[in-house]
């Protein structure tokens, strides 16, 4: 079974259509590129295979659950999606904010200390989330990807607002998930960042993927 | 990691981020005191209705500021509700858990009130006020769950702040009048069996509304 | 197309009974004999009354619709319970306002708190502006449709609760409802009733389709494609040295 495969998806927000119908299977072990302008629906695809955001009509599944059905909770913990904005409660320290991801999602918390080391946060893990810059939340992010054994990383944007050393990260975070049978989705607006890492590329257009 | 597990790490969560940067304490607790000590200034100066309207007004300041200290949580954020989401927390549990946050927020506005409607409206003493105790608790209980539904119905809407407590206090009629009346019969010697039962009847309701709404309110993201 | 002019004539038919019953009603309201107590005021009852059942029944319907859509999420019942919301609205402000005229001629005062059915209606208005402020405020359609449910879901079951704990607050001071008063009705004010009952069934009916149509039309009009708005920038000649 595919990882995730999406048959005719249409999203639509406010009466305007984002995804107008998209077609995409995500076999394990593949890393696929999606490129595309601002605005062109990068982002809430997904998000709609983060199992995020509900589709209005087409099919859809994502790690054998069907999209729109109660069936996503049971893997969203599989998922593993860092967006443009870190997921990170403000107030909580990196560490904290980690650990607290780990308890929810009945993850090892002993790891914590580990994964801030392989993203080199550990001597930063006692700062709140709001002091810290954002490339210290999207390393968190990562962090908490890596933590979490997800089968499929959706990542968006991945090398804004991250040094090469965390660009490395990054890499290190996909080919850790392909080798365990799992698949990636990558979504960039500069292309040309896409073509190193991916075996496909697609492109976002008029809410169609190319 | 079981539900319950997860109800309480999203109470800790709360109450530490209230502790740390909250809202409730700081401002919500002031402003429903200084909302209590401005009633009297609004009387005749001479006026012996205080000690009648203060348990009243108490009560009345206890829903509308109550409900504005939920509103206040953290765990509306979209960030924090997509972190919990990731996480794969049942919408339903993640209800929970918030409104138990909610209902301690509350829980904490009323002992924090109390006190001061005693000072400055000097009621008349109640013996065996401590059984409105467990009317206190329903009321933060259920002003908690009404909350958290108030705030998933109008999260990421502009007119949030006006929205919600316009929603939220009509529905919240109930619980006003099962703690006010219940202690005002308290007051007067009677019976407040049926006004406790009717905060119970009240947050038995929002609590199986809530749990089989949470999924739908969850998808409505804007 | 047949089914739709169809349609349009079935409505057509609606509005032109309802017109002639809402018109019937008023006669007869105005024709029928004084009360024995309350003499002309009783006029304002047959407004009053039948307004009053309309302001429940809408609403009931509105809370029907938000529940049919959470089970089925078939549009149709979205648009239902909207409609019947903005309808009620409208029939639950005139009952206020029809008890307030009937009440300072008769009971003295505009508005009396002993009167437990008119503050429970108060509260439920309140309920329903906030649902139609709640809907107003929501620019997407989906999220609109869940979260109106959701909330037409809570008001179904807390408005009970609602009428019931003014109904314990009241107690033994309810003062007697807003009816005719004397020991039988007598015949041509209960034609007078019935009538105006029947008038203002038939007038909910025909606002409500006319209402639930103008919002399928609102709904059914296809939007833009996102990205399209997009275009590459004209800069050309725009950074001079």
């Amino acid at each position: 079974m595919p990882l995730v495969s999406l048959s005719n998806i249409v999203v639509a927000r406010s009466g305007t259509t984002i995804l107008d119908g998209i077609d995409l299977d995500i076999e394990s072990g593949e890393i696929v590129g999606v490129s595309g302008s601002n605005g062109s629906g990068k982002t809430t695809l997904l998000r709609t295979m983060a199992t995020l955001v509900p589709p209005n009509a087409g099919n859809g599944t994502v790690l054998e659950a069907r999209l729109g059905t109660p069936d996503i909770y049971r893997v969203r913990p599989l998922i593993g999606l860092a967006g443009h904005q870190a997921t990170l409660v403000p107030e909580l320290t990196l560490g904290e904010n980690l650990r607290h991801f780990a308890r929810l999602a009945g993850i090892d918390q002993d790891l914590v200390p580990e994964v801030l080391e392989v993203v080199g946060l550990a001597d930063a893990a006692g700062l709140a989330a709001a002091r810290c810059s954002n490339g210290m939340k999207r390393r968190t992010d990562l962090a908490r990807l890596w933590m979490s054994s997800c089968r499929l990383l959706l990542l968006d944007e991945p090398e804004a607002g991250l040094d090469d050393d965390a660009v490395a990260i990054v890499d290190a975070l996909i080919k850790r998930c392909v080798a365990r049978g799992g698949g990636a989705v990558v979504v960039s607006h500069d292309a040309g960042a896409l073509h190193g890492r991916c075996s496909r590329t697609r492109e976002m257009k008029d809410g169609l993927l190319q | 990691m079981t539900s319950t597990r997860q109800i309480v790490e999203i109470l800790r969560r709360e109450l530490l981020i209230e502790r740390r940067a909250g809202e409730v304490i700081t401002i919500v607790v002031p402003f429903a005191a200084l909302a209590l000590a401005l009633a009297p200034l609004a009387l005749p100066v001479d006026t012996d209705v205080l000690p009648r309207i203060g348990p009243a007004l108490y009560w009345l300041i206890a829903l509308l500021f109550g409900l504005q200290a939920t509103m206040r949580s953290a765990s509306q954020e979209s960030e924090v509700s997509e972190l919990e989401a990731m996480a794969g927390v049942d919408p339903a549990v993640r209800f929970a858990g918030r409104s138990l946050a909610a209902a301690v927020l509350v829980f904490g506005v009323l002992v924090a009130l109390a006190p001061l409607m005693v000072v400055l409206y000097a009621p008349a003493p109640v013996p065996g006020w401590p059984a409105i105790i467990p009317s206190a608790l329903l009321l933060a209980a259920g002003l908690g769950m009404l909350g958290v539904l108030a705030g998933d119905l109008t999260a990421g809407l502009r007119q949030r702040s006006a929205l919600a407590p316009l929603l939220a206090v009509p529905l919240g009629v109930p619980l006003l009048m099962g703690s006010a009346q219940g202690f005002d019969y308290l007051a007067r010697g009677a019976g407040i069996l049926t006004w406790t039962l009717l905060l119970l009847a009240t947050d038995l309701v929002l609590a199986i509304v809530g749990v089989v709404t949470a999924r739908h309110l969850q998808e409505a993201k804007l | 197309m047949k089914g739709q002019s169809k349609l349009n004539r079935a409505s057509q038919w609606l509005a032109l009974a309802a017109t002639v019953a809402v018109g019937a009603g008023l006669a007869l309201a105005f024709t029928s004999p004084p009360d024995a107590l309350q003499g002309n005021f009783v006029r304002i009852l047959y407004l009053h009354v039948p307004a009053a059942w309309l302001a429940f029944l809408a609403f009931g319907v509105t809370a029907l619709g938000s529940v049919l859509w959470l089970v089925t999420r078939k549009p149709r019942w979205d648009r239902l319970a909207h409609s019947s919301a903005e309808i009620g609205v409208v029939f639950t402000a005139v009952t206020l306002l029809t008890g307030m005229i009937w009440g300072r001629p008769v009971w003295g005062v505009f508005w009396s708190w002993g009167d437990a059915r008119m503050a429970s209606t108060a509260l439920m208005f309140f309920i329903y502006v906030g649902y139609l402020g709640l809907r107003r405020a929501i620019p997407d359609p989906d999220v609109r449709a869940k979260r109106s449910a959701v909330l037409g879901a809570i008001a179904v079951v807390q408005i009970p609760l609602v009428y019931f704990s003014v109904y314990l607050w009241r107690g033994l001071h309810q003062l007697p409802s807003i009816r005719p008063d004397g020991p039988t009705m007598d015949a041509s004010m209960l034609t007078a009733f019935l009538v105006n009952l029947v008038a203002f069934n038939l007038l909910y009916v025909a606002l409500l389709s006319a209402r639930y149509r103008l919002a399928f039309v609102e709904q059914t009009q296809p939007g833009p494609v996102a990205g399209t708005a997009v275009t590459k920038p004209r800069l050309e000649g725009a950074v001079d040295g």
